[in-house]
């Protein structure tokens, strides 16, 4: 309590400071820090908005991702929050029930609009109103690493889960120091990774208003990826690896396969540069179902901004083409900008035109109030799932049972 | 107005300020646990316990409130146990005591959350030190996963939390030693006290006060503290490393329950308060009678 006590009151009295410096013309940003190129970046960008439009001045705080959320609701709730904010679209429901961000249509123009590849705008539709632009977006594929498969003498990936059952038990037997599956039981998108299993067979998060936790798919999941356990195709102790281990144990060698997003290519770019790797779809289940997990994370403007023009201005600018290719050049993302897209970055680089090719199955959180609430008890679910603790069936029914719950309360 | 009554005067400013200091956020804090509140911490309608109830219908928030009380025990007299004697070997004239003091002391100086981070990396099962140091020991031939689970997690972050609450301790109790003076053990030598016999009827009676403060002191600091758990673990794997702190953070920040989590932190500051006056009366009274 003494550390976060503390830091809220700092971030009080920071953004009090801020708001008392505040004056017409100056648009307060919160910026979500994804690497240590995202405050530069920013930095540049409302340089040069500054230089083109005179008397608006932008003052950025970047925030590292872990305490936004925090940030925001103290800001929020001191009624000393910035004019615009990235935040996660998953929290966006949160935020339009609440009355806390405008509606940017009356902004939108349709050449505007016709800026973006619409799988990525949609997700901050809600009641025919758009509430956010995405500022930045990314899909998960499988990454494979192309000498263990071919130690193993596996020429190509693997299309569904029989198939990579197969192969990881011919990795198992030829090296046996690498695991064959990178799995993730820790910290942020633990549940996430078990959804690839149950999209894959059929299965949906939440389905007419009910958790499909409960279901078959998730069930078969749920086998599979615990027989992957006690086969040994995994690493050791799964409930102690986050999203960065499994990724850092990849880059090791130290597993054969492993799902993430775009920006492990640019990660192993700097930080594995000798890595043989692929990318490709995550396996498909007995029906050909696949599935991928498409984020994005949507720049709002708050309701109580005095400098909404302004802001929306600066929107404008950011969502340009030039600037938009500059981003995700900086942070290894997804284009949400239909031009960017034929960027030879992008165009010519195999690894996300795998990514591309996903994002029409993609699918997102979805929009349901309660949501992290849901997601926080899924992934206690599949720890004791991956740990054996109680029977499979029983965990997952408990789980959906307390998720309907959540769905039905509001 | 007397003369009596001027340092009382001059006493009310600071004295004022220091309770809307410390009163203002413990009254907003019991405002949110009594009403229902939305994500972004605005009140909505009077609740009453509403909040409270629904803590205590939870499996998880009363696991963690045992867990809480398992962690400060551990912490708390694992640390007193093991810093009286670091305090008293370095109390001893020795060659390369001010070396050694300062060895000791030196865990103070780096920040909590470097020092969780660095053992999450020590109890890493793939490449940890710990593993490494072990199996070089020839102690286990294949690698624990120390984080994966609670059973292994937990007592490893009693121990972690042991190890950084050495120095605070161990301070509290040279400064104790320094103030017994030696002609206290030279007679007691005299009269044929071994060296057992002068650590039971002379060290340790002098002690006791620093022993109360310590005790004190850490319960308070260890019961509420957050970085060792959050790093290491984040209260996982389902939730079986959970301490109320920890759990708190999680209530309000990534799931949005801000009612409930200042209810835990009522919780929290109300058993801490019984605690400190319970032991501040049976402190004060050992005092009189002694």
């Amino acid at each position: 309590m003494k550390t976060i006590g503390r830091s809220v009151m700092l971030m009080a009295g920071v953004s009090l400071l801020a708001c008392a410096s505040a004056q017409a013309g100056t648009v307060r940003v919160t910026i979500a820090e994804y690497s240590k190129g995202t405050g530069p970046y920013f930095e540049a960008a409302a340089k040069a908005f500054e230089a083109k439009n005179p008397g608006t001045t932008i003052k950025l705080e970047v925030v590292p991702w872990d305490n936004l959320q925090q940030k925001l609701t103290t800001d929020i709730s001191a009624g000393t929050n910035a004019d615009m904010s990235i935040i996660g679209t998953r929290w966006l429901l949160d935020y339009v029930s609440q009355g806390l961000v405008t509606p940017l249509d009356s902004y939108i123009t349709p050449d505007f609009k016709a800026r973006f590849i619409p799988t990525f705008l949609s997700p901050s539709v809600m009641g025919g109103k758009t509430y956010g632009l995405p500022i930045a977006a990314s899909a998960r594929a499988l990454y494979y690493n192309k000498d263990v498969f071919a130690k193993a003498g596996i020429t190509e990936p693997p299309k569904t889960w029989a198939e990579f059952e197969a192969d990881a038990a011919k990795i198992k037997a030829a090296t046996p120091d690498v695991a064959p599956f990178g799995l993730q039981g820790k910290e942020i998108e633990t549940d996430v990774y078990f959804y690839y299993g149950m999209w894959s067979y059929g299965g949906e998060i939440v389905k007419d208003g009910k958790s499909g936790l409960d279901s078959q798919a998730a069930i078969d999941s749920a086998k599979l990826y615990k027989s992957f356990i006690d086969k040994g195709y995994t690493e050791p102790g799964v409930t102690s690896y986050n999203r960065e281990d499994v990724q850092n144990l990849f880059k090791q060698g130290k597993v054969a396969t492993v799902i993430t997003a775009p920006f492990l290519s640019s990660q192993i770019k700097t930080d594995a540069p000798k890595l043989n790797y692929g990318v490709a779809p995550i396996p498909a289940g007995p029906s050909g179902d696949q599935g991928t997990y498409g984020v994005t994370d949507s720049i709002v403007l708050f309701d109580n901004s005095k400098v909404k023009d302004e802001a929306f201005k600066f929107l404008d600018f950011l969502f340009t083409t030039e600037n938009r290719t500059e981003f995700d050049k900086v942070e290894g993302f997804l284009p949400v900008n239909a031009k960017e897209a034929s960027d030879p970055l992008f165009a010519d680089n195999a690894d996300l035109k795998v990514f591309a090719s996903l994002l029409p199955k993609a699918r997102f959180a979805p929009v349901i109030p309660g949501w992290e609430e849901i997601a926080q008890i899924t992934s206690n679910a599949v720890q004791k799932i991956y740990l054996g603790q109680g029977d499979i069936e029983g965990t997952l029914k408990a789980t959906a049972a307390q998720a309907n719950d959540i769905l039905s309360k509001k | 107005m007397g003369r009596r009554a001027t340092p009382y005067f001059l006493i009310l400013p600071s004295f004022l300020m220091a309770a809307f200091i410390i009163l203002w956020p413990l009254y907003q804090i019991g405002q949110i646990s009594l009403h229902d509140v939305n994500r972004f911490g605005m009140l909505r309608e009077f609740s009453g316990l509403a909040n409270f109830q629904a803590l205590f219908a939870d499996p998880d928030f009363l696991a963690a409130l045992w867990r809480t009380l398992i962690w400060t025990l551990g912490v708390v007299l694992g640390t007193l146990i093991v810093s009286v004697p670091i305090a008293l070997i370095l109390n001893d004239d020795f060659y390369g005591r001010s070396i050694a003091r300062v060895i000791i002391m030196l865990p103070w100086a780096v920040s909590l959350a470097m020092m969780a981070i660095v053992w999450r990396w020590a109890l890493n099962g793939e490449s940890g030190m710990l593993n490494s140091g072990l199996r070089g020991l020839g102690l286990i031939h294949t690698n624990i996963e120390w984080l994966a689970q609670g059973s292994t997690a937990f007592p490893m972050q009693i121990l972690i939390g042991i190890l950084v609450s050495i120095p605070f301790t161990t301070t509290i109790f040279l400064g104790g030693l320094s103030s017994v003076p030696d002609e206290l053990y030279d007679a007691a030598a005299v009269e044929g006290a071994g060296r057992w016999q002068q650590f039971r009827h002379i060290t340790l009676p002098l002690l006791r006060p620093f022993i109360n403060i310590a005790l004190v002191l850490n319960v308070i600091y260890v019961f509420n503290s957050f970085p060792i758990i959050w790093v290491t673990t984040q209260g996982g794997p389902a939730n079986s490393t959970d301490i109320l702190v920890t759990y708190l953070y999680k209530l309000g920040f990534r799931i949005g329950k801000l009612g409930e989590a200042s209810a835990v932190s009522m919780i929290t500051f109300g058993l801490l308060l019984v605690f400190t006056i319970i032991y501040v009366r049976l402190a004060m009274r050992e005092e009189k009678d002694a």
